[in-house]
């Protein structure tokens, strides 16, 4: 068998195994444990030097409760949930119907329509700054969560389709010719047939798209200039010019944008089942 | 009524042509089965006329009305694939009921007619359970079930057995026998295995690479087989081919067998020519006894005694190889030499080009 299960190794491999393993862990995990550990210090602890030691007390409640009450970013927080949640429900809702007709329809321009959508993956999105900026000013979206979430969708779209095109692809095809021949419409093969079977494939993505933009930082800035619609990324880089030296707060702050896309994973984790197409074919 | 009428019928793909104008025509209430090798285009066929494969050319009716490029949802004809394609997020019940619901049938209806097509295959201690959670003949008889619950007038089945066991094979067989006498509907049935063409069918249409080389009733493909194809498909074991050379005397068709010894076969009048042709005879039809209307000589290769039946693999003088079929009690071992009475009713004397021009018809 490859690899070789840990426990069948030599004795001096298991005991490096079992040292280096927490090692590395632990040095892979140290910017996320010392951010951590920043956001709980008392600025007292700061000014005095004791940047990485132990922090004297524990000023979590504070320093939570301080980075709420004197920045916006509550506000942020809402302002990224108010982008995000839209994008990830229009992009996954979008590519479920451009997967279905994708993998399933055999119109002419299908593969050309497919890799239109993979070769939109492709393009760099730097280069689109400009251009799509002049875009949303024009149509009146410039500085709107509705313009971010809009344009987010419309990127996000192309890998997603890929994505579920592919998995549609992958489920028996014979499910739908047998509801086909059933008299079951198109329509109603898609929501009753093939969308529940999605279920793992839209968790997933759902998690991907979540993660990718609550993390987005480069289109917030080019898309949205005011507080009213910044999202948390680009409100925590204006909070950095404000708290030039509140360390604790900034990690608390960190901390904080960081928990929903974790949170978001959880929350999805009991859709990610295998085999949920099992019974359907001779297996 | 629900007779099928396929009118030269075509598929292409691309430039390749899989199934080459087909005529056929299905009664009412007939068992018709499609057998032949794997590749020949049987399935091909059958999903045509479910709908899901687009016709090239040609014309198909269903019930006298024309069906060629009507979607499979309006062609009122149920379909059991070959991998079942349960619903496998949906339990027994909900598998069975799916299509009345989603075409709009009132609550009670479905569950009633669920209720009595699950009846109809004990189905009932399962309703519950997930696709998942069932043993492949239990699958095989929700998906049966799906297509009976809407009591459709054609019934389409693609290899339904194939994926079960020998024993299991036997029972379905009976039951999917017992169902089409229940039903009384128009059945077509795709198999590459004979046995379960000969079985069940009223009807077999034989096809090889995508045209009809006969079609005729299990019986009458067995003891008149139209050309060497059909011969050599239907019947297990397959039946023997020997070169032989023949010629025409009067109202006979002399044939030198392997050896020297003559067989006279009667022409009815057809005309033959002389020349090397295929002689076919059945293994069950070699008789160990020297009796019959000739005898060969024979040394035995190979014998399987199976108890009920002995199965010997021969060679005859001309280095040619027959299999014979005997009695169970044989006793005749590899190395031993026996002798064959060949009877002239049941020799079949092929052409050049593979046709029949004599079949001896054990049944007149
Ligand atoms: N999409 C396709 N493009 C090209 N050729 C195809 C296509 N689908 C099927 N064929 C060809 O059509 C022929 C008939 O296929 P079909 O599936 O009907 O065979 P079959 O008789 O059902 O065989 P089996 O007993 O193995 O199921 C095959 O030679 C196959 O290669
Ligand atoms: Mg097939």
């Amino acid at each position: 068998m490859f690899p070789t299960p840990i426990q069948k190794s030599a004795r001096w491999a298991q005991i490096g195994y079992k040292l280096l393993l927490p090692m590395a862990l632990v040095l892979w995990l140290l910017p996320l444990i010392g951010v951590a550990v920043t956001s709980v210090r008392p600025a007292g602890d700061l000014a005095a030097g004791n940047y990485f030691g132990i922090p004297s007390s524990f000023a979590g409640v504070e320093n939570y409760t301080a980075v709420f009450q004197n920045s916006p970013i509550g506000w942020y927080i809402l302002n990224s949930f108010k982008v995000t949640i839209p994008t990830v429900i229009g992009a996954v809702a979008l590519s479920c119907l451009t997967g279905f007709a994708l993998a399933v329809y055999n119109f002419r321009a299908n593969l050309l329509l497919f890799f239109m959508f993979i070769a939109g993956n492709f393009i760099p999105f730097q280069i689109l700054m400009v251009p799509v900026r002049d875009m949303t000013l024009k149509a009146g979206m410039y500085d709107t969560t509705f313009g971010l979430v809009l344009f987010h969708v419309a990127f996000q779209t192309g890998f997603c389709t890929l994505f579920m095109r592919n998995f549609i692809k992958g489920l028996p095809f014979a499910l739908i010719e047998a509801a086909r021949v059933e008299g079951v419409s198109e329509w109603k093969i898609f929501t009753r047939i093939v969308l529940p079977l999605m279920r793992p494939a839209i968790a997933a993505l759902s998690v991907l798209v979540f993660t990718f933009i609550w993390n987005d930082y480069f289109w917030a800035t080019v898309l949205v200039q005011g507080q009213h619609a910044m999202p948390v990324t680009a409100g925590l880089y204006a909070l950095n010019g404000q708290w030039v030296a509140a360390w604790h707060l900034v990690s608390a702050g960190s901390i904080i944008a960081a928990l929903p896309p974790v949170l978001m994973f959880f929350l999805m984790q009991r859709h990610f089942i295998a085999g949920l197409t099992l019974g359907a074919t001779k297996g | 009524m629900a007779d099928v009428t396929l009118r030269g019928i075509r598929k292409q793909y691309g430039n390749v042509t899989v199934v080459k104008d087909l005529d056929l025509e299905v009664k009412d209430g007939e068992f018709c089965v499609f057998v032949g090798p794997s590749g020949c285009g049987k399935s091909t066929l059958l999903r045509m006329i479910a709908g899901l494969e687009e016709i090239t050319a040609g014309a198909l009716s269903i019930g006298g009305q024309d069906m060629t490029r009507v979607g499979p949802s309006e062609r009122g004809v149920a379909m059991v694939f070959q991998s079942y394609a349960l619903y496998p997020h949906m339990s027994v019940a909900e598998n069975i009921g799916f299509g009345l619901k989603m075409t709009g049938h009132p609550k009670a209806e479905v569950a009633a007619r669920t209720d009595k097509a699950a009846k109809m295959l004990q189905l009932e201690p399962l309703l519950k359970r997930k696709p998942g959670q069932l043993s492949g003949g239990q699958r095989q008889r929700v998906a049966i079930g799906r297509a009976i619950v809407r009591d459709p007038e054609v019934f389409l089945f693609d290899e339904p057995l194939s994926n079960l066991d020998a024993a299991l094979r036997v029972q379905m067989r009976a039951e999917l026998s017992g169902l089409h006498q229940e039903l009384k509907a128009t059945m077509i049935y795709v198999t590459h295995d004979q046995v379960e063409a000969m079985t069940m069918a009223d009807k077999i249409v034989v096809l090889s690479s995508g045209h009809i080389e006969q079609v005729g009733s299990p019986l009458e493909l067995y003891h008149r087989p139209a050309n060497l194809f059909v011969a050599g498909f239907i019947g297990s074991p397959k039946m023997n081919f020997l070169k032989v050379d023949v010629r025409v005397e009067g109202e006979a068709a002399l044939v030198t067998l392997p050896g020297g010894s003559r067989l006279s076969l009667p022409t009815e009048g057809k005309p033959i020519s002389d020349g090397e042709m295929t002689l076919g005879i059945r293994p069950e039809h070699t008789d160990l006894i020297t009796g019959g209307d000739a005898q060969v000589q024979a040394s035995v290769k190979l014998a399987e005694h199976l108890g009920s039946e002995t199965i010997f693999f021969v060679t005859l003088a001309d280095g040619s190889e027959i299999t014979v079929k005997a009695d169970g009690l044989a006793t005749q071992k590899a190395g031993d030499v026996l002798a064959l009475g060949l009877s002239a009713k049941a020799c079949h004397l092929f052409d050049t080009d593979g046709r029949a021009v004599i079949n001896g018809d054990l049944t007149r």
